[in-house]
């Protein structure tokens, strides 16, 4: 990366973060956690303002062009005040998918401006959950099936779905308020909630078939994966902070509990896990910049959330241990972070099934070569 | 002469690589113990020839005049070739302390002798009751006439029983008011009546430790580098770039190479269990290794790195330890067993391995003393 490259990084993580606080920093998460865990549309307009969603979208399609080492930047400042606003899903799946297969469909502007979101409709239960093994329908404009865990899907305007057309795999766009259309909600640790969509013959508009569907989801995978990494990393980064203040200043048997030593090696080991997840998920993020191959850029998403979840696991939960009793309360803010991670942790795949995804890439490498 | 900071990182790279490959001994290649020096001498000649024997040392003492960006890329290309280091405590240590706090008849005398190894050095920094807590060192040194004479006990001196001279750090003012002052920084000879040494038998059996007693053992005033009582400020002056050095990738991302090889002739990645804490080392290995580029950037940008460097340290001497713990476990009923274990056309000593794991979490301050450190200069943690 080259110093003016550096540069540029380093103004959008000050505006960004300016922005979060401005607009009340990690105290805002727990307003919109209390109002029913949606997003705020106002803010997703601010941000959009800012550039924020058409971060790695091509300037010619209206983004900033800029790659997914500045996505990595502006996801850890949303992890860094948990903002529930769905930029990683944004930028990452409906940007991803839409800036691949149909970059000049109007709705790329609208999502780059923050008048709509829209969710990615992808997964489905069963054995044919995978990508590629889709059973919902698309056949007349018209969809038929299921889907499920939809993030953001309270609050979107309409969902990206991946289908099984009349010739393979196609990628429509249904409107949230078309009929025949059922979203339940399943509330998550954090008061956002995922969405089971179930269609019965719902209207839908076809985007693109064929395999490049399949291409476009496996690479759009890939960055939300790596930014939920980056998201994760910032949140790790700020509740570490949260707990470092509290043992400074938390007092027991007349000291703070930071002088005792099996606290402090407690909190470097955090410290250094913390680094290494940061080191380790920004390399990944400037790899992927440089790499053109969809199978080692999905590896190297795999490196990055498995580092990031493993990482944010850890330091979540001994800084609850570290905050003692009031740890355990839903007063301290400490807890909203523990909270947010469980859920970005398990999104997209967490540690354990990346570490697998990861070896089995490599095993693939190995066997190629 | 050569400038080599001139030229680019690549080209520097090559030449370093291509000298390497092409005149380093193929018997030499990554030695499981530390060799005496008449082992490695054929090496150190063609070393010495080619002007390369101390990248880090200025030009004007015959050294490679490297900045830190170079320095860095001639020790991986030494690292990965597994070229040894050879007897380098001259080097890295007495050679730079003496360039910085040495007077010129010290410099004249023994730097070219460093060089040519007509001196061998050992360590002698820490003693029975001075180990983590090194300012609470006690070996005294005191005037006699022209000479200091020598009275106390070292430890975990490195190859002593091969080295011609010790660098020390002794106690010249007993009654200063800290312990960390009144050190001084004494070069003192091997090879006279009051110095005896003793080899320690180490938990693999091998012999590059040792106790150095000292019975009124004598070194000529002139052996004092620095002022007398600073010795302590000036040895601490070494460090920095000696702490990103032990935090380098390369000794864990090796046993990760072998264990993989070791993991797959015996087909342990069979399991899933097993595949899944190979990916979590490896991926340990992998992040450490992003963590380390962060700081040599530092450097190569010129800047000086803080305490914080320690934790390059901590985390890859343990990933190191749970690594060699994956081989035992790969190796099965054969896991005690000493010696190479053959599978395949791959030999693995598992136990060498391990036990070359086990000193990193100890020496170069314990990763327990590093925690503290950490703690109260980087994380701002109370007394």
């Amino acid at each position: 990366m080259t110093s003016s490259e550096q540069d540029d990084l380093r103004l959008l993580r000050e505006s960004t973060r300016t922005l979060f606080e401005r607009a009340g920093g990690s105290g805002r998460a727990r307003k919109l956690r209390d109002a029913g865990g949606n997003f705020d549309p106002a803010m997703v307009r601010e941000l959009a303002e800012a550039g924020v969603f058409g971060v790695t979208v091509p300037e010619e399609n209206g983004g900033l062009g800029m790659g997914l080492a500045a996505g990595g930047v502006i996801a850890e400042e949303v992890g860094r005040v948990i903002a529930p606003e769905p930029v990683v899903m944004t930028v990452g799946l409906s940007l991803g998918l839409l800036r691949r297969v149909c970059p000049d469909h109007p709705k790329m502007a609208q999502l780059i401006s923050g008048d709509s979101v829209l969710a990615v409709a992808w997964q489905e239960r069963g054995p044919g959950g995978a990508p590629g093994e889709a059973t919902c329908r698309y056949a007349d404009g018209k969809l038929t099936g299921s889907k499920a865990w939809v993030a953001g899907a309270p609050g979107s305007q309409g969902f990206l779905v991946v289908a099984e057309g009349d010739n393979g795999p196609v990628l429509v766009l249904a409107d949230a308020s078309a009929t025949g259309l059922s979203v339940d909600k399943r509330t998550q640790a954090d008061g956002s909630s995922l969405g089971e969509l179930s269609f019965s013959g719902t209207p839908a508009e076809q985007l693109a078939e064929g395999p490049a569907v399949q291409d476009a989801l496996a690479e759009a995978i890939s960055d939300a994966t790596a930014l939920a990494a980056a998201e994760l990393v910032g949140l790790t980064d700020s509740a570490f902070d949260i707990t470092l203040d509290y043992i400074k200043t938390r007092e027991q048997f007349d000291k703070p509990i930071g002088s005792f030593q099996a606290i402090q090696h407690r909190a470097v080991d955090l410290h250094i896990m913390r680094e290494v997840a940061q080191a380790g998920v920004r390399e990944v993020l400037a790899q992927m910049d440089a790499e053109a191959d969809p199978k080692r850029r999905a590896q190297l998403a795999s490196r990055a959330k498995a580092r990031a979840v493993t990482a944010a696991k850890k330091i979540t939960r001994d800084a609850i241990q570290m905050h003692g009793a009031v740890g355990y309360t839903d007063e301290y803010d400490i807890g909203l972070y523990l909270n947010r991670a469980l859920v970005l942790s398990a999104w997209l795949g967490d540690d354990a099934y990346h570490r697998r995804i990861w070896f089995d890439a490599r095993e693939e490498e190995g066997a190629a070569q | 002469m050569t400038d080599w900071n001139a030229i680019s990182d690549a080209d520097f790279r090559k030449e370093v690589r291509g000298f390497f490959e092409a005149e380093y001994p193929e018997e030499l290649r990554n030695l499981s113990h530390r060799p005496k020096f008449a082992e490695i001498e054929h090496w150190h000649v063609k070393l010495h020839a080619k002007g390369w024997v101390a990248p880090a040392w200025p030009a004007e003492f015959g050294g490679m005049g490297l900045n830190a960006a170079k320095l860095l890329i001639f020790y991986e290309e030494q690292q990965r070739w597994g070229v040894n280091r050879g007897r380098d405590m001259g080097i890295q240590m007495v050679g730079p302390l003496i360039i910085k706090f040495g007077t010129q008849e010290q410099k004249d005398y023994w730097l070219p002798r460093i060089l040519s190894c007509e001196d061998i050095w050992c360590q002698g920094y820490s003693e029975p009751g001075a180990g983590s807590d090194l300012a609470n060192l006690r070996t005294r040194a005191e005037i006699d006439g022209d000479d200091f004479v020598i009275n106390g006990q070292k430890i975990w001196t490195t190859m002593a029983h091969d080295a011609s001279h010790i660098f020390m750090l002794v106690r010249t003012d007993p009654d200063a008011p800290k312990k960390q002052q009144g050190i001084s920084f004494l070069l003192a000879p091997m090879d006279q009546p009051g110095v005896e040494v003793r080899t320690i038998t180490t938990l693999s059996g091998e012999k590059e430790f040792c106790e150095v007693f000292f019975d009124s053992a004598r070194a000529p005033k002139e052996n004092l580098v620095g002022e007398l009582n600073k010795g302590w400020t000036m040895a601490k002056a070494l460090l920095s770039f000696e702490r990103i050095f032990i935090g380098a990738p390369n000794l864990a991302q090796n046993a990760l190479g072998q264990l993989e090889s070791f993991a797959r002739g015996r087909g342990a990645f069979d399991d899933p269990v097993f595949r899944d804490r190979f990916a979590q080392a490896a991926l340990d290995v992998e992040d450490h290794a992003a963590l380390y580029t962060r700081f040599a950037d530092q450097l190569k940008r010129g800047e000086t790195l803080g305490a914080d460097v320690s934790m390059l340290k901590i985390w890859v001497t343990e990933c190191f330890q749970r690594i060699t713990e994956l081989m035992i476990e790969a190796a099965g009923p054969d896991g005690g067993s000493i010696g190479p274990l053959q599978v395949g056309n791959v030999s693995v000593d598992v136990l060498a391995s391990f036990y070359k794991a086990r000193p990193g979490t100890i020496y170069g301050g314990s990763n327990e003393i590093q925690r503290n450190i950490l703690s109260k200069a980087v994380l701002g943690l109370p007394g």
